[in-house]
């Protein structure tokens, strides 16, 4: 019976009600589709996307030195300018503006600028749409990078892709809704993707790029005829069991899992299985035949899950240590931005080669930007800054070739067209059909929502 | 926080300033014509509705404004007075649309009204804010009112109930039953037949101890035929440790329990399986709620009225409050506001049913608490100490309460303190003893090591060094008048002033009746490049007693004399000299020769600082001298300190010295005593004297400011501490602590309506699955109401009456028919009532993840029911956790899972997986669901697959044929013994399986390996994952 509790929220919205599908036996594929939570379902308006893949680089990405081309940054070099904040304190601080290590070239029939640390992503990039004026609340990487997922800098909250979940389930039941593919956990750990209040199959499942991404995907004995044998009596069992207990949903809903816990070993293991890619597709992705990591098999393996329906992908670019952090020298970008730029870039062109791309949502962030100054004039790195930094989206309904937002001359406060995180979920929902002010969810009290409160579909940017 | 570069601000404001004025002067002339109620309704209204009421209107009220109406304006936001009607300057509304405060800037981003626009808001103001809406009832708050929270369920006081009489009852058994089967009849529906004694008592077994019944309990109840039998079963599982390991489990997801802290680095919390040994014991011990938690919020208090023995438990109670998800890095109230955010939303929510925590940014939206309730609360949190866990900015646990009385801390404390003085005497004396074969090590030795240093590096400890500076052979002294000629001297690059050399001596010299004090050293300047000078400093501490001050160019020696310089005579650069010093500190003057063995310079009678205190401790030589600039860079050697004069610098070079023949064995013995003695000073001053508790202790008792919008800088009044308005608003009396104990006993008295209620809810949710309200957490007016308000108001009065037993409501519960129902299918009930709300049958329940680890364990014999030792964390002293590199661990072990380590930021894989509570939060009921994750990890884990073995090792060897030992594994899997056909079935799968097996493994391993596979497939299926 908590089962519809945990549904109600959405479910009344969707379905027309809860309460009629719960009578036994009146139309079971109602029946079977509210029993199952992941099970697919459509949004509040048309959907532009059918999934997103959620690219996170962890620790701050430099702006400027990426996607915010400051060509009064790079003139005014050096001068100094008085900063009203600086490592989280108030007060009057006297400092150097620093330009960008890296230089900047238009790229693309529409001349967007992009700095060398990104060639690959440069050549695609009629197809993306950069977001240059993006802010939030916290220069904190823990808080900043749980409001990058979650909307919440202070609170446990479900993750963005829990919500997707929650509100559109997902088509292929042999493969979870929400996978995270990430080496190792950002900052905030596993709260990055966790459903918290929501019904826990919305919860991201952590694929660790390796032999064994899914835990226990592998039966114990090789030979699978004695576990099909094992599942048969098991199933006897359960049939006998269930006849006298016909009425009860979660029991069948319990043998149906172990039917796709059993598609799941059979088919996963070939979705994660890239021997069957050909070397042109590697090349595309930078990578080399046999790799069970990197970024490359991220994204590689990204576009199978995808394929097979998958409907939130997380790729995390390194995690909690040694990562965009680069407080003390720039020049740490540079392996950075080389470690993913190919492969993604290689995952836009493959997605659009096989026509994907227009119901693939590709969203890149990260928790903020870096200062465009420092207290030395000659300081090798950067600092935390979240008052204006760069994203970018492509695909799924949104336009390519284009800036949207504007910064200062320096990179240091946005100026037009801000979008803060808020307003990036939003969109994100939008754009997969679910408006973000209905997708709610009853929790202590209140009706959650991921924006919270704020949150503003920017339109602009749809095509 | 608005950032805002100040150039841009300085450029901007004057120029807006203008332009306003300039408009505003024009409009004024021009609109005067217009009526007021015109002028708002053409100019103004509009503006409102398109910039402003987005944010401060019936939706959203940023900032607590709402612009919507005048009734509305005039109570102002968080800021206060928003229109002062006739003074647009003082209106606040002005000042943020003019951008003149960069920290209110409206409407914000950018979208900054038009000078006209402007120009318009400050007329209208000016002409007295004409606004013709007025509030509609609608706009009003939805919030309950104390008034109307008298006449709302919940807040009402607990009556007497008499439960229904109903002379043709006779289905019931106790008076719930009545109470139910009143609300069935009024439903149309009737209650299924009882469960049979072999589902009754599985139901009771993994109800009360999370835990399968044995074959031999099941039998021994099937046998009893006593009216009473089932009364045994309850009071044999009440009195089972396992008990209070599964009930306690429950209260600890209420309690948002777990072993880490919860920020970012989420460090370990040794002692947090204290609090949860003790809410296992008290549930074991059937310990009354009320004082159950009285104790978990001023545990610390109470525990001074006695029983000494209880002193340790109900300190270690008070980690209710502690055991929240921490949000800081420090222990400072900068970062506390969340913690205690956390700790009043759980109180209220665990305890009263009351979302506390919304009231922290404004009034509660629909519950009749304000912020100033959660500020009052607040006050009693800030009155507290809080143990600090440890954290990113302060990597070692802090402030842990003790679990000894105060008298027993400070005798400990002495016992230490006096232990620590006498090995501070042992240590002592064994290094006069050591200096006595060794005068000069008294104070460092002359030279101070240099010799034994590494060359090329900088001068290591005892040393301290910053800028560029090496031990290297070319500065290398050439006198050996008092120490022999060595081979290494320091250099110090020429650099910032504050640059340079230390040496503290570890046994300095202190002013005694007449002793001297001499000093030595030799120096030279490598260069004449910079001009600067540097100093040469003896005295006590980093500066803080000057006793004799050098200052050294390359062409100058320059002494202080009392407050002047003085210059002693000319160098010349690269030349090394030798300087002595003989300093009287009854006289506080002192003399000297400075110069090479050739060409001596004499000073008499100067001056030592005036303030100096008679201690000579420290040795510096840095950049910061007579001259300013860069110091040349310079060479030392032959340093030395002590009560006795140096030889002159032409008596001739010194032979190395010789000591007695077993000296230096004797001293490196001393070394060896004086090592491990200090290894013991180390662990006896870190050690803590006495065990502590993850709780809470008094602190200062001390009033909160509210906090506008729960932004801790943004202070409005001060609230006093006090209960909540809506139970009684009585204010801590002054000079009674924080307010905790207060807090408790208005919690616990028979009057709060909340406290009873809400726990005899929670027991019954956790009996039968569901509560009889369901939303456990919530009992305001967002809440369900009671499907039988008055079984509720009947079990609460009971409940209080037994003396707040928790055993005896079990008792009471199990006791009914009701419980005892079965969990069949009937169509009618189905239809009508298909959710169970009125408990016509018995609601099926799925395993939750503790239970089934520890059913899997049971059944393979693997079970260790111990309670285990603390968990196996690092050791405090290496923890640098991080959010770069948090704490992480999963500790395995076969105890029970209640003992297993929870961690909050990273969810243990397993708990996770089988939606146990998430610990950062107060969780009043999990959330099952049934994934193809977990289906995996029962087909696939190494987990499911040792237990499965263990099980298959018990079943051959019970004795009796294939059929004897199926019947067995059943039985304690599920607690059934299925029909002959199934059995039959069952055991061709057994021998089909063994045939299968590929190898030429043994016959007895084959026969495990398919009874293992039986294992997998028993402990797998719905009758073992489902209880009916």
């Amino acid at each position: 019976m908590n089962q519809s509790q945990t549904r109600r929220g959405f479910l009344t919205r969707a379905s027309g009600g809860f309460g009629a599908v719960a009578l036994a036996g009146l139309c079971s594929e109602l029946q079977a589709a509210a029993d199952n939570p992941l099970a697919p379902r459509s949004g509040h308006h048309l959907a532009k996307a059918d999934r997103v893949i959620f690219l996170y680089s962890t620790g701050g990405t430099s702006h400027i030195d990426t996607f915010n081309h400051r060509p009064q940054l790079i003139a005014d070099h050096g001068k100094s300018i008085t900063a009203s904040r600086w490592l989280n304190k108030s007060g009057e601080f006297n400092r150097f503006l620093i330009k960008p290590r890296y230089a900047f070239k238009q790229y693309g029939q529409s001349g967007t600028w992009v700095s060398d640390l990104f060639p690959h992503v440069g050549s695609v990039i009629d197809d993306v749409c950069v977001l240059n004026a993006m802010h939030c609340e916290s220069d904190g990487h823990d808080k900043a990078t749980l409001a990058a997922h979650t909307g919440s800098a202070q609170f446990a909250r479900p993750s963005a892709g829990s919500w997707v979940s929650y509100g559109l389930g997902t088509v292929n039941q042999n493969l979870p809704s929400f996978v995270v593919l990430a080496p190792a956990a950002p900052y905030a750990g596993a709260q990055t993707w966790s459903s918290d209040f929501l019904p826990a199959c919305h919860q991201g499942t952590h694929v660790m790029p390796g032999t064994e991404p899914l835990p226990n995907i592998r039966p114990r004995n090789a030979n699978t005829e004695l576990q099909q044998m094992e599942l048969a009596l098991q199933r006897r069992l359960n049939q006998s069991h269930l006849a006298q207990r016909a009425a009860d949903q979660l029991l069948d809903a319990r043998i149906r899992s172990f039917e796709t816990a059993f598609g799941m070993q059979r088919e996963s293991p070939e979705a994660f299985d890239l021997s069957q890619e050909t070397d042109d597709t590697l090349r595309l992705y930078g990578m080399e035949r046999g790799a069970t990591s990197g970024f490359g098999w991220q994204c590689l393996v990204a576009r199978r899950l995808a394929e097979r329906g998958v409907r939130f992908q997380e790729l995390i670019d390194v995690g909690s240590s040694g990562n965009w952090d680069s407080h003390g020298n720039m020049s740490d970008h540079e392996r950075l931005a080389k470690a993913i730029d190919k492969p993604i870039a290689g995952l836009l062109t493959d997605l659009k080669q096989r026509g994907m791309l227009d119901r693939t949502l590709v969203v890149w962030t990260t928790e903020f930007g870096r200062t465009p100054f420092h207290q030395q004039a000659d300081h090798a790195g950067r600092e935390h800054h979240n008052l204006c930094f760069s994203s970018w989206m492509a695909g799924g309904g949104v336009k390519g070739g284009i800036v949207h937002g504007q910064s200062d001359e320096y990179g240091i406060l946005t100026s037009e067209d801000a979008v803060h995180t808020h307003d990036l979920h939003a969109t994100m929902l939008h754009l997969l059909g679910i408006d973000h002010e209905r997708l709610t969810f009853r929790h202590a009290g209140r009706d959650f929502r991921l924006t919270d409160v704020h949150g503003r579909v920017v339109r602009e940017i749809i095509s | 926080m608005k950032y805002v570069m100040s150039k841009f601000v300085r450029m901007t404001r004057p120029r807006v300033m203008t332009r306003v004025t300039l408009c505003m002067l024009l409009i004024t002339s021009v609109c005067r014509a217009e009526s007021d109620d015109d002028f708002f309704e053409a100019r103004v209204r509009p503006l409102l509705v398109k910039h402003c009421l987005e944010c401060h209107g019936e939706k959203k009220q940023e900032g607590g404004l709402r612009l919507d109406s005048r009734d509305a304006w005039m109570r102002g936001g968080d800021r206060g007075e928003t229109i002062i009607a006739g003074e647009p300057d003082k209106s606040l509304l002005i000042q943020a649309v003019r951008h003149d405060d960069p920290d209110l800037q409206m409407p914000p981003d950018n979208k900054k009204l038009t000078a006209a626009e402007i120009a318009d808001l400050e007329a209208w103001i000016q002409r007295g804010a004409a606004d013709p809406r007025r509030e509609s009832a609608a706009a009003i708050s939805e919030r309950m009112s104390l008034e109307q929270s008298r006449a709302f369920w919940s807040f009402q006081p607990l009556e007497t109930v008499v439960p229904p009489q109903d002379a043709a009852d006779h289905w019931s058994r106790n008076a719930i039953d009545a109470f139910v089967l009143a609300e069935l009849k009024k439903h149309a529906l009737s209650p299924v037949a009882d469960a049979d004694r072999r589902t009754l008592i599985r139901r009771a077994t993994f109800d009360l101890t999370g835990l399968p019944p044995t074959p031999d309990e099941i039998d021994a109840f099937l046998r009893d035929e006593s009216t009473d039998a089932f009364d045994a079963v309850v009071n044999r599982l009440l009195k089972s440790p396992a008990y209070g390991e599964r009930w306690g489990r429950h209260w600890l997801d209420i309690a948002r329990y777990a072993d880490t802290a919860g920020d970012g680095a989420d460090y370990p919390v040794r002692e947090a399986g204290k609090y949860r040994n003790w809410v296992i014991e008290a549930f074991n011990r059937d310990q009354p709620f009320n004082e159950f938690v009285r104790d978990q919020i001023a545990g610390d208090i109470l525990a001074l009225e006695g029983p000494a023995e209880e002193y340790a438990d109900r300190v270690t109670a008070t980690g209710f409050l502690a055991i929240g998800k921490r949000y800081g890095y420090k222990a400072s109230p900068d970062y506390q506001y969340l913690d205690f955010g956390d700790a009043i939303d759980s109180v209220g929510r665990s305890l009263l049913g009351l979302s506390l925590g919304c009231a922290r940014c404004h009034d509660h939206k629909y519950d009749p608490v304000s912020a100033a309730d959660y500020y009052a609360l607040y006050g009693i949190m800030e009155s507290t100490q809080w143990a600090f866990p440890g954290g990113e900015e302060q990597k070692r646990p802090a402030h842990f309460p003790p679990l000894v009385p105060p008298d027993e801390v400070a005798r400990r404390e002495k016992a230490k303190a006096e232990e620590l003085a006498c090995l501070d005497n042992e240590i002592a004396a064994l290094k006069r003893k050591r200096s006595e074969l060794d005068p000069d090590s008294q104070t460092g030795g002359v030279d101070l090591g240099f010799e034994a240093q590494q060359s090329g590096k900088p001068p290591d400890k005892p040393w301290f060094s910053a800028g560029s500076i090496e031990v290297t052979a070319a500065a290398q002294s050439p006198f050996d008048h008092i120490h022999p000629q060595g081979k290494l001297g320091v250099r110090l690059g020429s650099a910032q002033p504050n640059d340079g050399l230390r040496y503290v001596f570890e046994n300095g010299l202190r002013a005694a009746p007449d002793k001297q004090m001499h000093f030595t050293i030799d120096f030279r300047a490598v260069d004449a490049n910079e001009k600067g000078a540097f100093r040469l400093y003896v005295g006590r501490g980093v500066v803080e007693s000057l006793a004799v001050e050098c200052s050294v160019t390359a062409t100058e020696f320059v002494i202080r004399n009392g407050s002047n310089w003085e210059v002693i005579r000319q160098l010349t650069p690269g030349t090394w000299y030798t300087l002595q010093l003989t300093i009287d500190p009854a006289a506080k003057t002192y003399s000297g020769i400075i110069g090479t063995q050739d060409d001596l310079t004499v000073f008499q009678d100067k001056q030592t600082g005036p303030n100096w205190d008679g201690v000579i401790d420290c040795f510096i030589c840095d950049g910061i001298g007579h001259i300013a600039g860069a110091a040349c860079a310079r060479d030392l050697d032959n340093l030395g300190l002590r009560e006795t004069a140096f030889g002159a610098p032409d008596s001739g070079p010194v032979a190395p010295r010789t000591m007695e023949p077993d000296a230096q064995q004797r001293m490196v013995a001393f070394d060896v005593e004086i090592k491990t003695l200090a290894e013991r000073r180390q662990a006896v001053s870190t050690e803590l004297s006495y065990p502590v508790a993850y709780g809470v202790a008094e602190g200062s008792p001390t009033n909160s400011r509210l906090q506008l919008r729960g932004e801790p800088h943004r202070l409005s009044d001060e609230v006093l501490r006090r209960n909540l308005e809506v139970l009684g608003g009585e204010v801590v009396p002054a000079g009674s602590g924080s307010g905790r104990l207060e807090l408790a006993n208005w919690i616990t008295r028979p009057t709060n309506p909340l406290t009873a209620r809400v726990f005899v809810n929670r027991v019954w949710q956790w009996h039968f699955g569901e509560g009889l309200v369901t939303t456990p957490s919530d009992f305001g007016s967002r809440g369900e109401r009671p499907t039988h308000p008055e079984l509720l108001d009947w079990l609460a009065g009971e409940f209080i009456a037994s003396g707040w037993s928790v055993k005896s409501l079990h008792r009471l519960i199990m006791n009914s028919r009701t419980y005892q129902l079965a969990s069949i299918d009937d169509e009618g009930n189905l239809a009508a009532d298909p959710g169970n709300r009125w408990h016509w049958r018995y609601s099926r329940r799925s395993l939750d993840a503790e239970s089934i680890r520890d059913a899997m364990l049971a059944v393979s014999g693997r079970l260790d029911r111990n309670v285990p030792e603390s968990h196996p964390f690092p050791a405090v002293e290496t923890w640098a956790f991080t959010i770069h590199s948090p704490f992480h661990a999963v500790y395995d072990s076969n105890h029970r899972s209640v003992y297993l380590m929870v961690q909050r930021n990273r969810r243990h894989p397993y708990l996770a997986l089988f939606d146990a509570a998430d610990p950062n939060q107060s969780i009043a009921m999990r959330q099952p669901t049934t994934t193809p994750t977990q289906a995996l990890f029962l087909m696939n884990s190494p987990f499911v697959h040792e237990a499965s073995d263990g099980f298959a090792r018990r079943v051959v060897s019970v004795s009796g044929d294939d059929h004897a030992k199926m019947r067995w594994a059943f039985e304690t899997v599920h607690g059934q013994v299925p029909e002959d056909a199934v059995l039959r079935d069952a055991i061709a799968f057994v021998s089909a399986y063994r045939e299968k097996l590929a190898g030429n493994e043994a016959i007895g391993e084959k026969d495990i390996a398919a009874w293992s596979a039986l294992a997998r497939v028993l402990l797998t299926s719905n009758a073992f994952l489902y209880v009916d």
